[in-house]
C-alpha cells in the first residue's frame, strides 16, 4: 500500500465543486431537517468560492442536490438578472454543468434570495432560500446556545411578547420581512427574508423548501404539505403588504409583490419584483405565446 | 420586438473584475516567489488565517488578490475545504519544537534560558527612506553566539505545574480521526476544547487582537502575564500505510501562555497558530485565560469571541451589505406608512385631555 491507493488522482475541482464528504454531510442534515421540520440543524458549512453571506449556504446545498439534468434557476430580490444572481448561476453551471434558466416553470432547483416566485411550485420542484440570519429568536435573545435550549423548551414566550409590545406601540405588527413563522405546530422558524407576502406560499405548499444559512452554519426545512403559519395573535390578523392593487408600469400586471421606483416629481412607480412574470405577461400581451402557469395570488389576494 | 430581461448583469460583474485586475496586470510564478521571499510575516498571517500551511498557496493568493487579505484567506479556504483529509499528524509536544525564539515575562530567568531570536522589538521604528533614494537595505549579518542556546525548551508552565503554581490542563486522550475537526464539523457551544484552539488559531488578527485589547484594558478579568510566547518549528510525523513514521516536514508554529492569579493557583491561556504570528497569539490567549466563567454575551465570553473574530464570517457579512435588500426594505416601508396612518388617523383621540 502506498499513500497514493489512499487518496484519487489530483483533480483541480470535484463535481460540483464541494468533495464528497462536504456533500455526505449536507444531505444527511438534509435528511434529518426534512424529518423534523423547521428545527434548525447545524452543520459544518463548507468555504466555497464566494463571500459569507453572498448566498453560500443556498449554494451549498445547490451544490449538493444538482446533477447533470437539474435545470437551475436563480433570483435576487425576485429578479434573475440581478448581478449577485447571475454569478450563482454562472457558478453552478460552470462546476456542475447544468442547464440553466429563467422560467418558473421549466426550473427543477430554484435558489433564491429573499423571494418565492408567483408562479405555484409543483412537487419536483426545490426550493433553496438562502438565509442571512437562521435564528428567528436572534432580536430577543442574541447568544445562539440560549436561543437553541429556548427552541428545544417551545420557550417562545418573548417572541409573542415582542410582537404584543409591537402592536401596543405602533398600532401593528412592525416586522417587516422574515415573518416569524410556526412551522408543523411545533418549530419557530425565520422563513429567510421575504416578504409577507410569500409567507402564505410557504403554508401546505406542493413543493420543498431548503433554507440554509451558510455563514450561521444552519440548515432547516419546510417539507411539502407542512403548516406554516405566520405567528399572530388571533384578534390581529396577519397581514402582508399593500400591493394587492398595485400595477407594474413595464408589463401592466397587477396583484403581485411590486419593487417601488422613486420618481423624480416626489411620487413612485412600480415594478414588478418577479422580473420573469413581468417578462411572460409583456409576451403574452405581445402576442407571442401565453406561458404564465397559475399562481398563489389571484386578483391580489391569496386564497384561504 | 419582444421583452427580454436585461443581461447587463452580467457583463458588468465580469467586466469589473476585470477593472480590479487591471491593477495587478498579468504575474506568473516569478510573482509568487518575489511575495513568498519578501513577505515571510504576511504569508505567516495568512497561512494562519487560512489554517493552511503552505506558503507558496498563501503567496499565490496574495499575488491573486493584491493583497486584499480576506480574498486572499477565502480563496485558500476554500481551496482547502475541497482537499482530501488524509493523515493527522502526532500530536507535538512543547518540548519538542525547535524554537527560534522563546521569552517569558514572567521570570528574569528560566530553565533553557531567555531565547530573543528573531523580532522587530527592539528595532528603532525608522522608515529606510534611503532606499526610494536609490540606496540598497543591507542589513547587517548576524553574528552566531559563542554558545548556541538549546533548540529543545521545556515550558515555564511544566515548571510552575511541578512547583504547584499551577494545574495543568487533563491530559486528552483523543487521538487520530477522533479529535473534532472544526473545519468538518460546526462549533456549537459549550464549545470543545480543540475547536476553541481551532477556532483562536485561525481566527482574523485583527478581531482577536480588538477583543484581546479590550479583555487586557478591563473589559475582562484576568490581567494576562506572559508566561511564555515561542516561536519555533514543528516536525509533522506522520505514519505511513506500512507502519513505519515519517517526517512530512517542519512548520512554522506560535504559541503563546499567558497567565493570571487565580486564587491560589494561577489560571493559564492559551492559543497556537501556524506561523510567526505572536501578536495574535498573546491576544488569543488572553480571550482564552479570560473565559472561563466569563458572563454570557460579554466580549470575552467564547460563544461571543469565537463567532465574532471569524473572518471569513465577519468579512463576508460586511460586504454582503452591498447587494440589494430592495424587497426587505418595501416590506419595512410598508409597515411603517401602515402604522404612521394608523397613529394619524387615530390623532384626534390623543388629543383629549387625559381622565
Amino acid at each position: 500500500m502506498s499513500l497514493s491507493t489512499l487518496t484519487k488522482p489530483w483533480e483541480a475541482m470535484s463535481y460540483g465543486f464541494l468533495d464528497g464528504s462536504a456533500k455526505r454531510e449536507l444531505r444527511r442534515k438534509m435528511l434529518k431537517s426534512v424529518a423534523v421540520p423547521g428545527c434548525q440543524m447545524p452543520y459544518a458549512s463548507r468555504e466555497v468560492p464566494m463571500a459569507r453571506g453572498w448566498g453560500t449556504g443556498g449554494l451549498q446545498v445547490s451544490l449538493t442536490l444538482v446533477n447533470l439534468q437539474t435545470r437551475v434557476k436563480v433570483i435576487d430580490q425576485g429578479a434573475d438578472d440581478s448581478v449577485n444572481a447571475a454569478s450563482i448561476r454562472r457558478f453552478i453551471a460552470r462546476v456542475a454543468g447544468t442547464p440553466t434558466t429563467m422560467d418558473t416553470l421549466e426550473a427543477d432547483l430554484i435558489q433564491s434570495r429573499h423571494r418565492i416566485p408567483e408562479e405555484i411550485l409543483r412537487e419536483d420542484q426545490v426550493l433553496v432560500l438562502q438565509v442571512p440570519n437562521p435564528e428567528p429568536l436572534r432580536s430577543v435573545q442574541p447568544n445562539m446556545s440560549i436561543a437553541r435550549q429556548m427552541h428545544a423548551d417551545a420557550d417562545y414566550g418573548r417572541m409573542w411578547l415582542q410582537l404584543y409590545e409591537q402592536i401596543v406601540r405602533s398600532g401593528r405588527v412592525m416586522q417587516g420581512a422574515s415573518y416569524p413563522s410556526l412551522v408543523h405546530g411545533r418549530h419557530v422558524m425565520t422563513p429567510s427574508p421575504i416578504p409577507r407576502w410569500d409567507v402564505p406560499k410557504l403554508h401546505m405548499a406542493k413543493h420543498l423548501t431548503i433554507l440554509s444559512a451558510g455563514r450561521e452554519k444552519r440548515i432547516f426545512v419546510v417539507p411539502p404539505f407542512t403548516r406554516v403559519e405566520p405567528l399572530v395573535f388571533s384578534d390581529v390578523p396577519y397581514k402582508v403588504e399593500e400591493h394587492g392593487a398595485l400595477t407594474c408600469t413595464r408589463s401592466g400586471t397587477t396583484g403581485f409583490f411590486m419593487n417601488e421606483i422613486p420618481q423624480d416629481d416626489g411620487t413612485s412607480s412600480f415594478e414588478i419584483s418577479d422580473s420573469e412574470w413581468g417578462v411572460k405577461t409583456i409576451r403574452a400581451r405581445d402576442g407571442e405565446g401565453e406561458n404564465r402557469g397559475e399562481t398563489w395570488y389571484k386578483d391580489g389576494e391569496m386564497p384561504q | 420586438m419582444a421583452y427580454v430581461a436585461t443581461r447587463g448583469g452580467e457583463r458588468a460583474i465580469e467586466q469589473s473584475e476585470r477593472l480590479f485586475r487591471e491593477e495587478m496586470g498579468p504575474f506568473d510564478r516569478e510573482r509568487v516567489v518575489e511575495v513568498k521571499k519578501s513577505l515571510p510575516y504576511l504569508i505567516d498571517r495568512v497561512m494562519g488565517e487560512a489554517s493552511l500551511y503552505d506558503e507558496d498557496l498563501a503567496a499565490l493568493a496574495l499575488a491573486q488578490t493584491g493583497g486584499e487579505l480576506y480574498e486572499a484567506v477565502l480563496l485558500l479556504r476554500a481551496w482547502r475545504t475541497t482537499q482530501p483529509r488524509l493523515q493527522v499528524a502526532a500530536p507535538i509536544e512543547q518540548d519538542c519544537l525547535f524554537t527560534h525564539r522563546r521569552i517569558s515575562a514572567a521570570f528574569k530567568d528560566i530553565p533553557g534560558g531567555q531565547v530573543l531570536g528573531p523580532t522587530l522589538d527592539y528595532a528603532h521604528r525608522i522608515l529606510a527612506t534611503d532606499v526610494l533614494q536609490g540606496e540598497t537595505y543591507a542589513p547587517k549579518p548576524v553574528e552566531p553566539a559563542n554558545k548556541p542556546s538549546p533548540a529543545y525548551q521545556p515550558s515555564v508552565s511544566a515548571w510552575q505545574a511541578e512547583n504547584d503554581l499551577l494545574d495543568p490542563p487533563a491530559e486528552d486522550p483523543t487521538k487520530g480521526n477522533d479529535i473534532p475537526d472544526l473545519t468538518r464539523e460546526p462549533l456549537l457551544f459549550p464549545s470543545k476544547r480543540a475547536h476553541t484552539l481551532q477556532s483562536l488559531a485561525r481566527a482574523e488578527t485583527g478581531g482577536v487582537l480588538a477583543l484581546g485589547y479590550a479583555a487586557m484594558r478591563g473589559f475582562g478579568q484576568a490581567h494576562p502575564t506572559v508566561n511564555e510566547l515561542r516561536l519555533a518549528e514543528a516536525e509533522i510525523a506522520v505514519t505511513h500505510p506500512d507502519g513505519r513514521q515519517f517526517s512530512a516536514g517542519r512548520v512554522k508554529v506560535s504559541q503563546a501562555e499567558v497567565v493570571d492569579k487565580k486564587d491560589e493557583q494561577l489560571g493559564i491561556g492559551y492559543a497556537a497558530t501556524f506561523g510567526w504570528n505572536e501578536v495574535k497569539c498573546i491576544a488569543a490567549a488572553t480571550l482564552d485565560l479570560n473565559s472561563p466563567g466569563a458572563e454570557k454575551g460579554s466580549p470575552t465570553e467564547e460563544e461571543f469571541f469565537l463567532y465574532h473574530t471569524e473572518g471569513v464570517e465577519s468579512s463576508g457579512f460586511c460586504i454582503h451589505f452591498k447587494l440589494p435588500h430592495y424587497v426587505t426594505f418595501q416590506s419595512s416601508l410598508d409597515a411603517m406608512r401602515d402604522a404612521k396612518a394608523k397613529k394619524e388617523a387615530g390623532a384626534p383621540k390623543q388629543q383629549e385631555p387625559a381622565e
